[in-house]
C-alpha cells in the first residue's frame, strides 16, 4: 500500500478542503493544489544558480507599443549619438531588484526620495532645451518613449490603486521610473555642449 | 470561459513568464510560488510518495526554466508546466504496461461521455485520496489528470502519451475501482 492509504499521517492532510467542505461527492471537489512540506525554491534557485545570468529588470511587459517605441529609442540613440559610453545613470536608491525581500518596499519610498526627486525635476526642466539640441528623428522617439513611460506608469498606479500590496506591480512601477530617468539622463548627455557622448 | 479576475491573472502571467524568458529569476520564483501547489499536487498523486514528489516538483520547474524558450506564450504557462510535470512523473516508473493496453468499448465510451461523474454518497477527501492512491498506475494516471484536474480526454491522451481510447479504457476502469472502494455495498 502507498504512503496516500493511511489516513492519519496522509501527505494529503495538509490540503485546504475545498469551500471548507471535508466530505466530497466529485473527484473535481478534491484540492488541486498541495503544498509541499517545505518549500522548494532554495534548491530550485541553487541548482539553476551557475547556468543562469539574470540581467536587470528591464521594462514591463504592459504594451507592445513601448517595448517598440523604447527599442527604436535605443537603436536610435545607438545609431545616432551615444557610442562607447556607460550612460545609465546609477539607480537612483540603489539596486532595488536585487533581493527578492526588496519586492516589499513600496514605491512610493522610491520616488519621495529627495536626491531622486531633486535630480528628476532638473531634467524634465531642462528636457525642452535639450530635446531641440537632438535631430528631429531623434527628438520624436524621444518624446514618444517618455509618453509610453508616462502611460505606463499612470496605468500601473491605477492598478496599484485597486491591489495595492501586489509586489509586482510595485516593482515594476519602480523600474518604470527608472527606465524615465535612464531616458532624462540620455538625453541629457546626447544634448550636452561639452560634445562628450 | 475566462472572468475578468483570470484574465488579468493570465495577463500577469503572461508578463512575468516574458520576464522570466529573459532570464529574469525572480519573475520565475513568483511562476514556482504560484503553481507549486497544483504542481506538487498532481506528482503527489502520481508518484504516491511525498519525497518523490518533491523531487518531481523540483525537476519540473527546473526544466520549464531550461525550457522556457521553446514555450509557445498563446498556450496556458500552468498546462505546459504540468505535461513537464507528467513527463518527470512518469520517467520516475518503468515503462507502464497500461499504454499498450486496449481502447475503450463502445459500452465505457458511452458512459465516459457522462464527463460529471459522482459518489452517491459524500466520502471524506482524506477517505478519497487514499482510494485513487490505491488505484493501478495508469488508471490512476487518468483518473488524476482528467477527473481532478479536469483535462479533456485527448489533453490527458497527450500528457501521458497514449491513445485517446486507452486513456478512456483507463478512466473507466479507474472510475468503477474508485466507485467500488467507496461504496463497496454497492457492488454487485
Amino acid at each position: 500500500m502507498s504512503d496516500l492509504g493511511s489516513r492519519n499521517g496522509s501527505p494529503f492532510n495538509g490540503a485546504p478542503s475545498s469551500a471548507g467542505a471535508s466530505k466530497v461527492t466529485s473527484l473535481r471537489d478534491l484540492p488541486p493544489a498541495i503544498e509541499p512540506p517545505r518549500d522548494l525554491w532554495p534548491q530550485i534557485e541553487q541548482r539553476l544558480g551557475p547556468a543562469v545570468k539574470p540581467r536587470a529588470p528591464w521594462v514591463p511587459v504592459l504594451r507592445a507599443r513601448y517595448l517598440a517605441t523604447a527599442a527604436a529609442l535605443v537603436a536610435a540613440v545607438a545609431v545616432g549619438v551615444l557610442i562607447g559610453r556607460g550612460l545609465l545613470p546609477a539607480r537612483p536608491g540603489g539596486d532595488l531588484a536585487s533581493t527578492t525581500s526588496n519586492t516589499q518596499m513600496l514605491p512610493a519610498a522610491f520616488v519621495r526620495d529627495p536626491r531622486y526627486l531633486r535630480e528628476r525635476a532638473q531634467l524634465l526642466q531642462s528636457l525642452n532645451a535639450r530635446l531641440a539640441a537632438l535631430p528631429p528623428d531623434s527628438r520624436q522617439k524621444v518624446l514618444a518613449s517618455l509618453a509610453t513611460i508616462h502611460q505606463s506608469m499612470r496605468e500601473i498606479q491605477a492598478a496599484l490603486g485597486r491591489e495595492p500590496g501586489n509586489a509586482l506591480l510595485q516593482e515594476m512601477l519602480v523600474d518604470t521610473y527608472q527606465d524615465e530617468m535612464r531616458v532624462l539622463t540620455t538625453v541629457q548627455e546626447a544634448s550636452s555642449p561639452s560634445g562628450e557622448i | 470561459m475566462i472572468s475578468a479576475a483570470q484574465s488579468e491573472r493570465i495577463d500577469w502571467e503572461a508578463a512575468l513568464v516574458q520576464r522570466a524568458r529573459n532570464g529574469d529569476m525572480r519573475a520565475f520564483e513568483r511562476l514556482y510560488r504560484e503553481h507549486i501547489g497544483r504542481v506538487y499536487g498532481l506528482c503527489l498523486r502520481l508518484v504516491r510518495e511525498p519525497s518523490t514528489a518533491e523531487d518531481c516538483a523540483q525537476e519540473a520547474f527546473i526544466n520549464a526554466w531550461r525550457g522556457l524558450k521553446s514555450f509557445q506564450t498563446r498556450s496556458a504557462f500552468g498546462t505546459w508546466l504540468h505535461r513537464i510535470a507528467v513527463n518527470v512523473a512518469l520517467a520516475r516508473r518503468r515503462k507502464p504496461a497500461w499504454m499498450s493496453q486496449p481502447a475503450a468499448s463502445p459500452e465505457e465510451q458511452e458512459e465516459l461521455e457522462e464527463m460529471e461523474w459522482s459518489l452517491d454518497t459524500p466520502v471524506e477527501v482524506s477517505e478519497i485520496e487514499a482510494a485513487v492512491a490505491e488505484l493501478p498506475d495508469g488508471a490512476r494516471d487518468v483518473l488524476v489528470l482528467s477527473g481532478i484536474y479536469g483535462y479533456s480526454h485527448s489533453e490527458t491522451a497527450e500528457m501521458l502519451g497514449v491513445a485517446e481510447g486507452t486513456c478512456k479504457a483507463q478512466l473507466h476502469r479507474a472510475r468503477a475501482l474508485l466507485r467500488r472502494k467507496l461504496n463497496p455495498e454497492s457492488t454487485p
